[in-house]
């Protein structure tokens, strides 16, 4: 059994269904994220971990002991635990009341508290700031004290719910380093939400998509980033240009697929004949005046329809029958002197375009 | 590291510090008050004192707000209070609550001037050993342009010309009754009788007369705000001379007499009645010199005449005066 | 007009004059009120924190009836502990009519919903993730409802200054169930309803500026201790 384990896990409220048998499972030291839209059930799916709600069905495991059901003493299963909430929560106090209230709540001895208070606000940057009044601290400070509190009574399991949402990205970087660093250093095993794709990436070991309360695909962040296990995964996780179409000719893996009457050559093994969704990375796409001779199979004639620049790269709308995203460095589409209705040729390679059969209804 | 520790104690200190005062002065107030007679000085009564922990035992007495409204009590009470050791507790109220009061046990005498409802009080057998101690008298007050003409009527020819005449233009001639069953209240009642007048004929009648609820010197206040006639008993109207605009016009009549009575309450009707002993030591004592000739002199350095008449020595001798047991013979 | 003007110097030199009566019968009414609030609030601040930090079925049924009483009319909660303690009544035998202890109890029954109810009203204005911090960080129900109630401390704090306001300006149940007796049960609203009667309205105002003086430096004194923390 895994370290944290939940099994067939259901939350509802009312009619609708906030998690729909959700079986996770968590091995011990690693960290976990579970990514999802807004919405999806993280929340949920945390609260019912830490023990601050209790699941309409299912069970949790921790360290192999049931953790749900009126059995056991909640508190102190939730001693073991600690939760980072969205919103920075501090308490109407000093900063140092702040970080020590697990230890006051556990009923710890003063001498030790303070050494360890201390320390924690040196390695979250808070070094002179015991005696300040929380309220007065900025959100990006206050979720670092909400983190240093979390990790003060040296918990087993670290939950965090989106912790970073709405912070500057010095403060992102910054929590997401301090929870790396409390994972490796004290074998603190994490399970974090979020929705961004890009920070699971940096920060975890595993990843687990979560989508309408349905736990849809766990992995490593590589798998799930770029094999996502549906088209609904693959647009949360940042895939563009999905395109609906069917396999005309199947051979040695190599697929034809007719896409709004044009082909698109691409690796499959479906056969001839499947219904399926095909999707293209924006960067995989090359844009060129005349047709390239590059070893890419796919090179489609196509107009320019808008243009639009964001930081140094720039995302161009072509259309070649059906729309495509294509993503370009600023400088190559200044030196393609692109403009809108220009003619240009857009190709990527066969291995480029993902195939998945398409999701019925 | 030591200012937090500073920090701490100054913390909880003062918490701590106020709630010590707090159950400090709640507890003080528990402690029984010495049983030795208080000091004659009432402001230096304990602040309280819980009375589940009992000290001095306390004689309850319930008078009506007329006779409290004087202020005679101020000056009888720490008198009786150092004569007899106990501390007296006087409330106040109509004659109808305070009555009631009586029945109920929660006092053990009362201080009363209603014959009709004292002969009901006793009859029932709530009340024994009735004994008087004073006398005043009522008097019919009013604008002292006297629109309905009653100057040195009879109490009762005086309350048929206000009738009539208020019948007659409401806005003119106006009465002002004390509507509250007091002593005041009973005795106007009789003069309406006595006038040839039911009294709920009188109440219904008309908007000239006002039924006002309240105490006697709220309604002498009315009484001079609105211009209207008003039966006072001459103690408060004389309290309140300075401060109303209203002249005494009827003074002389027998219906007027208003005779001060005190009863204690019989503990084998009200059973929850103490201190059988301390009340009749205080009928007892009402009906002493000492206190015959305070009432004698009471009232005279403010208002130039006593606003009541001590009973010793016959100084009552008109018609309905108590008789001679009723205001010498003491209770055994 | 020229009353209120009588009625402050009047009033200032009762304080100055230290008149004792004056000041018996206010030390009397800050002891007795003073009572009453800490007393309701032993029994009012912990009902109002379960009620909040629990949920039930029917928890906004009793929330509802408890603001009913909010406005009980002093002179029905007077009369109704007087049918109690009266010496003919079912608690007579504890001789209580007619003592300060009467007015306590009277003020507690009067301030009680007003405390429990407005108790609630506070830790609702305290964010629920307070509430999920402290669970989360390892309290439990009693750490994490003090930990709620302290986050709340000036709503508390404003909530026990009105209902000692409310305690020590009422007039009816003190009247009723102390009888305004000389040297023992006499409070200002007492006071000031008997001078009012008597016809002295200018001492009526100077002990009723005097009440609102009282009332005034107790507020202030919460309020200064409350910044200190």
């Amino acid at each position: 059994m895994a370290f944290l384990q939940t099994v067939d896990l259901e939350q509802r409220a009312g009619a609708a269904v906030l998690l729909n048998r959700v079986n996770l499972a968590v091995e011990r030291g690693e960290i976990f994220t579970v990514i999802g839209p807004t919405g999806a059930g993280k929340t949920t799916l945390l609260r019912l971990i830490n023990l601050l709600d209790r699941p309409s069905a299912g069970d949790i495991y921790f360290d192999g002991e049931k953790i749900t059901g009126s059995s056991g003493d909640v508190v102190q299963v939730r001693r073991r635990m600690a939760m980072v909430f969205q919103k920075p929560a501090v308490f109407n106090s000093t900063v140092y009341e702040n970080v020590a209230y697990p230890l006051k709540v556990r009923g710890y001895h003063e001498k030790t508290d303070r050494t360890r208070v201390y320390g924690l606000l040196d390695t979250i940057g808070l070094g002179g700031y015991a005696k300040r009044k929380a309220k007065t601290l900025s959100g990006g400070e206050a979720q670092r004290v909400a983190l240093a509190r979390a990790v003060v009574s040296k918990p087993d399991l670290l939950l965090l719910d989106e912790p970073t949402a709405n912070l500057d990205p010095g403060t992102v970087k910054m929590i997401e380093r301090l929870v790396m660093d409390f994972n490796r250093e004290r074998g603190l095993t994490v399970i974090m939400s979020t929705h961004d794709m890009q920070q699971a990436q940096r920060v975890a070991g595993r990843v687990g998509v979560l989508m309408n309360g349905r736990l849809v695909q766990v992995g490593r962040p590589g798998d799930v980033f770029f094999s996502p296990g549906n088209a609904r995964i693959a647009g949360f996780v940042g895939m563009r240009n999905l395109l609906k179409g069917h396999i005309v000719h199947s051979k040695s893996g190599i697929v034809v697929v007719d896409v709004d009457g044009r082909d698109i050559e691409a690796v499959s093994d479906l056969p001839a004949g499947a219904a399926v969704e095909i999707f293209i990375r924006p960067e995989d796409v090359v844009l060129s005046k005349l047709t390239s001779d590059s070893s890419a199979r796919n090179d489609l004639r196509c107009i320019i329809r808008s243009l639009s620049s964001n930081g140094p790269l720039c995302t161009v709308i072509v259309d070649c029958g059906f729309p495509l995203e294509v993503l370009i460095t600023d400088r190559s589409a200044v030196e393609l002197e692109l403009s809108q209705g220009q003619e240009m040729y857009a190709s990527f390679k066969a291995s480029a375009v993902r195939v998945l059969p398409s999701m019925q209804g | 590291m030591k200012t937090l520790l500073i920090n701490r104690i100054r913390r909880i200190s003062i918490p701590i510090v106020i709630t010590c005062l707090l159950l400090g002065a709640i507890l003080a107030g528990c402690a029984p008050a010495a049983p030795q007679p208080a000091a004659t000085e009432n402001a230096s009564d304990q602040v309280t004192a819980f009375p589940i922990i009992p000290g001095t035992p306390r004689f309850k007495i319930a008078t009506t707000t007329s006779l409290y409204d004087t202020g005679l009590w101020n000056y009888l009470e720490p008198m009786f209070e150092k004569k007899a050791g106990v501390k007296l507790d006087i409330v106040y109220a109509g004659t109808g609550v305070a009555l009631e009061y009586g029945r109920r046990g929660d006092v053990d005498a009362v201080v009363v001037h209603d014959p009709a409802a004292e002969a009901k009080f006793i009859a029932d057998g709530y009340g024994i050993n009735k004994r008087s101690f004073a006398f005043n008298h009522f008097l019919i007050a009013g604008p002292a342009a006297d629109p309905a003409g009653i100057k040195d009527l009879t109490p009762e020819q005086a309350f048929k010309k206000i009738y009539d005449a208020g019948m007659l233009d409401p806005d003119k001639v106006k009465f002002i009754s004390r509507g509250d069953n007091s002593g005041t209240h009973s005795k106007e009642k009789l003069i309406w009788q006595a006038a040839g007048l039911k009294y709920e004929d009188v109440q219904k009648s008309g908007p000239w007369y006002i039924e006002a609820g309240k105490g006697m010197g709220p309604c002498l206040l009315m009484a001079s705000e609105q211009g209207s006639y008003i039966l006072a008993d001459i103690s408060t109207f004389l309290a309140f001379k300075s401060k109303v605009n209203v002249a005494p016009l009827v003074e002389k009549g027998d219906l007027f007499l208003n005779v001060y009575d005190v009863i204690e309450i019989n503990p084998e009707k009200v059973k929850t009645a103490k201190m059988l002993p301390t009340a009749k030591a205080f009928t007892n004592w009402l009906m002493s010199d000492e206190v015959q000739d305070l009432i004698a002199g009471y009232g005279v350095a403010e208002y130039g005449r006593p606003l009541f008449n001590p009973l010793k020595g016959g100084g009552c001798a008109e018609a309905g005066c108590p008789k001679l047991e009723d205001y010498t013979v003491p209770v055994q | 007009m020229q009353e209120i003007w009588r009625a402050l110097v009047q009033a200032v030199n009762l304080i100055i004059s230290l008149d004792t009566e004056v000041v018996q019968i206010s030390l009397r009414s800050l002891y007795i009120s003073a009572s009453s609030i800490i007393i309701a609030a032993l029994f009012c601040v912990p009902i109002g924190s379960l009620i909040h930090f629990h949920d039930f079925r029917g928890k906004r049924v009793v929330i509802n009836v408890i603001q009913t009483f909010y406005s009980l009319p002093t002179v029905v909660v007077g009369l109704l502990v007087f049918l109690f303690i009266s010496r003919s009544g079912p608690l007579g035998g504890l001789e209580l009519l007619f003592t300060p202890a009467a007015i306590i109890i009277g003020q507690v029954i009067l301030i009680m919903p007003m405390l429990t109810g407005m108790t609630i009203g506070a830790l609702r204005g305290v964010d629920k993730t307070i509430r999920d911090t402290a669970l989360s960080s390892g309290a439990g129900t009693a750490q994490a409802i003090r930990a709620i109630l302290f986050e709340a401390r000036f709503a508390v704090v404003g909530v026990l200054i009105l209902g000692f306001g409310r305690a020590i300006s009422e007039v009816g149940a003190a009247l009723m169930l102390g009888g305004n007796i000389r040297g023992y049960t006499r409070v200002l609203t007492t006071a000031i309803s008997l001078e009012t009667q008597r016809g002295d309205l200018v001492l009526s105002l100077a002990l009723g500026i005097i009440l609102i003086g009282i009332a005034m430096v107790v507020s202030v004194i919460m309020n200064i201790l409350l910044q200190r923390y």
